[in-house]
């Protein structure tokens, strides 16, 4: 489950102990996969002063973000607290497979959040975290048999759809699978929010992907 | 599950849901598509990785202060949990088994606790509903519609989302099955009907019109159709 092979993932590149913008040098030099390592030491070896260094990075950022959910420090802090506690005792659950640490940091501290909003209601029997978010106990994904398909017949069929993308979709498109930038250096660029340019890439591929595979009928 | 989902929840839906910012019951009917649809799973993992990216990228305080050092050392203190090797434990027949009347039905996971604790099944005509616990504001409900039943025309006040849990329903506007997620607003007049050779089960969330109103004008938007 925590075979450092499967550690590393594209969305490490974009982790750094350094708060200022990176350069493209400082995302091939920053050290992948540093926090999943963190995590496997923990889960492993009960490693402290790893865990240490997993809670001086997020346990700020954390507080931060539940700052901006709940809008109020006590309650921020209470939510740091638990998530925090979660990752010490929890850290074997974590499988770098699914995704890196920073978003199995992200879906604790949500689905903490959640049931400490609905439990302020004093609500028994509901609708809780665990019902809403499942993990890791999904059925199997699809086969997909596009993963066959001759690359050279691919690139034909997607290139008349890749031209008809609404123009902000194709501009951030082009730039990240054609002039091969990173998100950040693309939002930049443009001048607009990083949730943007994910979402444009998002909704650009969805397109993409029906325009191959046709209608999900 | 051999069928491929049609209906899928709008991107903006699928964020909120991610996010944990959607209304309970509005979640839980996202969560119940997602057991049936491994194209919005995919997309909910990528959106999840997206927040966990925002989360380390985030500029923040050094904790180097003697309350966090406090929180730290406390943490530390702690046993480990006894975690099971992963959370899978077996679901038995009576968690995944809903019997309505003479039909029985597989509820998916993310009902299967809350179903039972449902409500008392009202039946009129052919059509059985069962109110699941939620907030006041959204009601939720399970609704099994027998075979040739239709259910009286009508508009909504509120939103009236809708996910076909078995079975199929007709209205108007499409032809629905499992995993389909159906979004009526207050402008919709439509009549559902099964007109299937089997019982149509599908999982209901009515938002009162007043209440929701801040939260509607964001889901009405890009609606669910956008995939198809």
């Amino acid at each position: 489950m925590l075979d450092p092979i499967q550690i590393s993932s594209h969305h490490n590149a974009e982790l750094s102990f350094q708060s200022k913008p990176m350069t493209t040098q400082d995302i091939t030099t920053a050290a992948v996969g540093q926090w999943e390592e963190a995590l496997a030491f923990v889960a492993l070896h009960r490693d402290k002063s790893a865990y240490a260094e997993l809670f001086r990075y997020f346990a700020p950022r954390l507080r931060a973000f539940g700052i901006k959910m709940f809008g109020n420090e006590q309650q921020a802090m209470e939510m740091v607290q638990d998530t925090m506690l979660n990752v010490w005792q929890k850290a074997a659950l974590f499988d770098a497979s699914r995704g890196c640490a920073s978003t199995w940091i992200f879906t604790i501290a949500r689905n903490v959040r959640f049931d400490m909003l609905r439990k302020k209601q004093s609500r028994k029997d509901d609708i809780s975290a665990d019902d809403l978010w499942a993990d890791g106990d999904y059925p199997e994904q699809e086969d997909n048999q596009s993963q066959h398909w001759d690359l050279h017949l691919v690139a034909e069929k997607v290139a008349p759809h890749f031209h008809a993308l609404p123009p902000a979709q194709r501009l951030v498109m082009e730039k990240v699978y054609l002039d091969e930038l990173s998100h950040q250096e693309v939002s930049e660029q443009l001048g607009i929010p990083l949730g943007t340019v994910k979402s444009r890439i998002r909704l650009a591929l969805d397109r993409l992907r029906e325009a191959i595979d046709g209608p999900r009928s | 599950m051999a069928h491929v989902v049609k209906y899928h929840p709008s991107i903006s839906l699928l964020e909120q849901y991610s996010e944990g910012t959607l209304a309970a019951e509005l979640a839980l009917v996202v969560a119940a598509h997602l057991d049936f649809c491994p194209h919005c799973q995919t997309l909910h993992r990528d959106i999840e990785a997206d927040l966990g990216c925002e989360l380390a990228m985030q500029s923040a305080p050094e904790a180097n202060s003697d309350s966090w050092q406090q929180m730290l050392n406390n943490i530390l203190a702690e046993p480990a949990a006894a975690v099971p090797a992963r959370k899978t434990s077996p679901v038995t027949p009576s968690q995944s088994q809903l019997v309505v009347g003479q039909h029985s039905f597989v509820v998916p996971r993310s009902l299967q606790r809350l179903v039972s604790k449902r409500n008392k099944w009202l039946t009129l005509g052919g059509i059985s509903t069962a109110k699941l616990p939620g907030t006041d504001e959204n009601h939720l409900s399970l609704l099994c519609i027998e075979t040739n039943t239709q259910v009286p025309l009508h508009t909504h006040k509120g939103l009236e989302i809708t996910l076909v849990l078995s079975g199929e329903m007709v209205d108007e506007m499409g032809q629905y099955a499992a995993g389909d997620l159906i979004i009526n607003t207050p402008d919709h007049t439509h009549t559902p009907k099964n007109i299937a050779g089997e019982p149509c089960l599908c999982l209901s969330v009515l938002t009162a019109p007043l209440e929701f109103k801040q939260g509607l004008t964001r889901l009405l938007n890009p609606l669910q159709r956008f995939f198809y």
